[in-house]
């Protein structure tokens, strides 16, 4: 099953159980069917808005500088300059 | 009993214009190794490069001996994927690397790679500048952004339970790395998240080691308005396919 399947079939299997209850098919509390079913797709829709917003904020806050793998690289490759010239390497 | 045999890791790089970087990332690579009292081999694929890369090559194979360098050149700039290919045919190991010859990739994690494919025989490890102590030097807030955005938009299409999707320092059995190679349809940017996820839906086992991603000190980048394209095209067919 590829991803593109796989995440239809949950998209058509969630909607057409949020249309039977939506339609009253399933039984719910008055208060449920009138103030929160109508409004539960705009609420999945900005959670996960917000979800991915805040993923990538968090993902590059998070995101290490690695400066001492610089300094590190930097002194090495001298190093190996040197040790590759004596071995008749070309490196300037 | 029948002897064990001997591991020996396989590095296959490409290199266009790497002149300057390829003996410095030889070097690396033979003190790695050495360090670690590993059997080890170089296999250079080397598209013509216009500004002497493979003068250099052939220097290095003086310097350290025809069984530790290998250089199989092609005719032109046939890009990456095929690069791969390629040095492939050449491997005498058992397990074969994959990196850049830009520095972005130090063979110090090559180490790491090893002892964590040991500790449960995995299929692939690959380095993730996305987890635990991994990360970038270099990079400016858009260049994290994108890199971000990027990763972000693949792991939500098309969850492939790994971090860093679009990196290319990575650790495959051989036999591995010939399956997914095989099965991998596209070419240039996409080319690594395809093996990633094809190799995921294969059912190989894939562990992570955080690398330090030190940015390319010589020579030019190239990245773009087309790439950015081009990649979510490529998470899209991918999403499409796999
Ligand atoms: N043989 C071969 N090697 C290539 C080709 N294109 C790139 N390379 C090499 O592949 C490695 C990765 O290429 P890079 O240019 O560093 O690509 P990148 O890391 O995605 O991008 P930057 O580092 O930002 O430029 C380097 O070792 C290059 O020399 C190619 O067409 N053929
Ligand atoms: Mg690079």
């Amino acid at each position: 099953m590829t991803r593109a399947i796989e995440t239809i079939s949950a998209l058509l299997l969630f909607s057409s159980l949020y249309l039977a209850a939506f339609l009253g098919l399933i039984p719910f509390p008055a208060k449920v069917q009138e103030e929160i079913i109508p409004v539960l797709p705009f609420w999945a829709l900005v959670s996960f808005g917000a979800y991915l917003l805040f993923s990538l904020g968090w993902g590059i806050f998070t995101f290490n500088d690695t400066e001492a793998a610089y300094h590190e690289l930097v002194t090495e490759i001298q190093q190996a300059k040197k040790e590759l010239r004596v071995k008749g390497v070309d490196v300037d | 009993m029948a002897p064990i045999p001997k591991d020996k890791y396989s590095v296959i790089l490409p290199t266009y214009n790497e002149r300057k970087n390829l003996p410095v990332i030889t070097w690396l690579l033979e003190k790695t190794f050495t360090e670690h009292k590993l059997d080890w081999e170089l296999i250079i694929v080397d598209d013509g490069s216009p500004d002497g890369t493979q003068e250099v090559a052939k220097q290095l194979i003086t310097a350290y001996g025809p069984n530790r360098i290998v250089l199989k050149p092609r005719a032109g700039k046939l890009g990456l994927g095929t690069a791969y290919v390629h040095g492939l045919q050449f491997v005498t190991g058992n397990f074969v690397i994959i990196m850049d010859a830009d520095f972005s990739h130090h063979p110090k994690f090559i180490a790491e790679f090893i002892a964590k494919q040991k500790t449960k025989n995995y299929d692939i490890v690959t380095g993730t500048r996305y987890a635990g102590d991994g990360g970038v030097y270099g990079w400016d807030f858009k260049r994290k952004l994108v890199s971000r955005g990027a990763n972000l938009l693949a792991s939500v299409v098309l969850r492939p339970n790994v971090s860093d999707l679009t990196g290319s320092f990575r650790l495959y059995k051989k036999h591995v790395l010939e399956k997914v190679i095989q099965t991998t349809e596209s070419k240039g940017y996409t080319f690594q998240m395809e093996m990633m996820v094809r190799a995921r839906a294969l059912g190989y086992s894939v562990a992570e080691v955080p690398i330090s991603f030190v940015d390319r000190i010589y020579g030019d980048s190239k990245l773009g308005g087309d790439e950015i394209v081009e990649y979510a095209k490529g998470v899209f067919n991918l999403w499409l396919k796999v």
